[in-house]
């Protein structure tokens, strides 16, 4: 008999563990990188190739996703070479800007205030003090020889987007 | 502007990323007496790319010897790979940072390609 009376209370039970499933979920420190506009170069002058959007071109944007605050920096080396041409003859010289544009958080305007320029003004550091989305934009400049004419043909150039954990 | 950002964050989603956790590996032993491992975890959503190299550094930047299943990684797109770093001697001392970086094939032709490197450290 008093078998028979745990047989619905050990159902009632079971029914209870079967209608709480958990879901469990662990949001790590990390930072993402995306290549959110990839850039394309204007031709204003025939001695000059340039993603500035007055010049014709379409400006590269690198989107970073930041989960925790002050766990990376971000450094942005922006092209000094082409990585296919045709066959250049002459000297290229390389002009380039690398600046937080859109952000998800106003306080991110940081980044460009404390931002650190090297390597003849071609990396960008930024220090990632604050968690959030922040679009870089960068804009790119080569000059051909002394007023030359590029030569006609297919020119890529490569932006390197590093996120170095501190 | 919150419009904006939320709009753009609905439309650019993680359409092109590269996520390289965690963080801060730590290593541990491995099965191998004198051998030290980190475990890593790759994820491409970057559908241009279908290579990343991995890489391992001291503080200042050297390379430092590892071993790994593959030093240039194939993965598909929206794949997550788990990566197993092998150090050994000197190694296991100086190993600051475990990178990853993606590699562009030359047949990518965009004007302006964007090569993602993420660098995780040891503590």
């Amino acid at each position: 008999m008093k078998k028979l009376l745990l047989i619905p209370i050990l159902a009632a039970t079971a029914n209870v563990a079967g209608a709480s499933i958990p879901i469990n979920g662990f949001i790590e420190s990390k930072c993402v990188i995306q290549s959110d506009t990839p850039g394309m170069f204007g031709n204003p002058t025939v001695d000059k190739l340039s993603t500035k959007s007055a010049d014709g071109g379409v400006m590269p944007i690198i989107r970073y996703d930041i989960v925790t605050a002050s766990k990376y920096k971000a450094v942005i080396t922006t092209p000094t070479d082409f990585s296919t041409s045709p066959n250049l003859s002459d000297s290229v010289e390389w002009t380039s800007t690398t600046v937080a544009g859109q952000m998800s958080d106003s306080e991110m305007s940081v980044f460009n205030s404390d931002k650190a320029i090297y390597n003849n003004g071609h990396t960008t550091e930024f220090d990632l003090v604050k968690a959030g989305s922040v679009w870089f934009n960068v804009t790119s400049e080569a000059e051909y020889g002394y007023g030359k004419a590029f030569p006609s043909g297919n020119y890529t150039a490569l932006i390197v987007a590093e996120c170095i954990a501190k | 502007m919150r419009l904006l950002v939320l709009l753009l964050l609905l439309t650019g989603g993680y359409a092109n990323a590269h996520q390289f956790t965690p963080t801060y590996p730590k290593l541990e032993i491995s099965h191998m007496p004198g051998i030290m491992k980190a475990d890593m975890v790759l994820f491409n959503d970057r559908f241009e790319i279908n290579y990343y190299g991995i890489n391992v550094f001291d503080e200042k930047w050297n390379p430092v010897r590892f071993a790994t299943q593959n030093k240039i990684v194939p993965i598909n797109y929206k794949e997550r790979k788990y990566i197993t770093i092998y150090l050994s001697g000197t190694g296991i001392k100086n190993a600051k940072y475990i990178c990853s970086k993606s590699k562009i094939l030359k047949s990518i032709s965009t004007p302006s390609i964007v090569s993602s490197r993420i660098c995780s450290k040891l503590k």
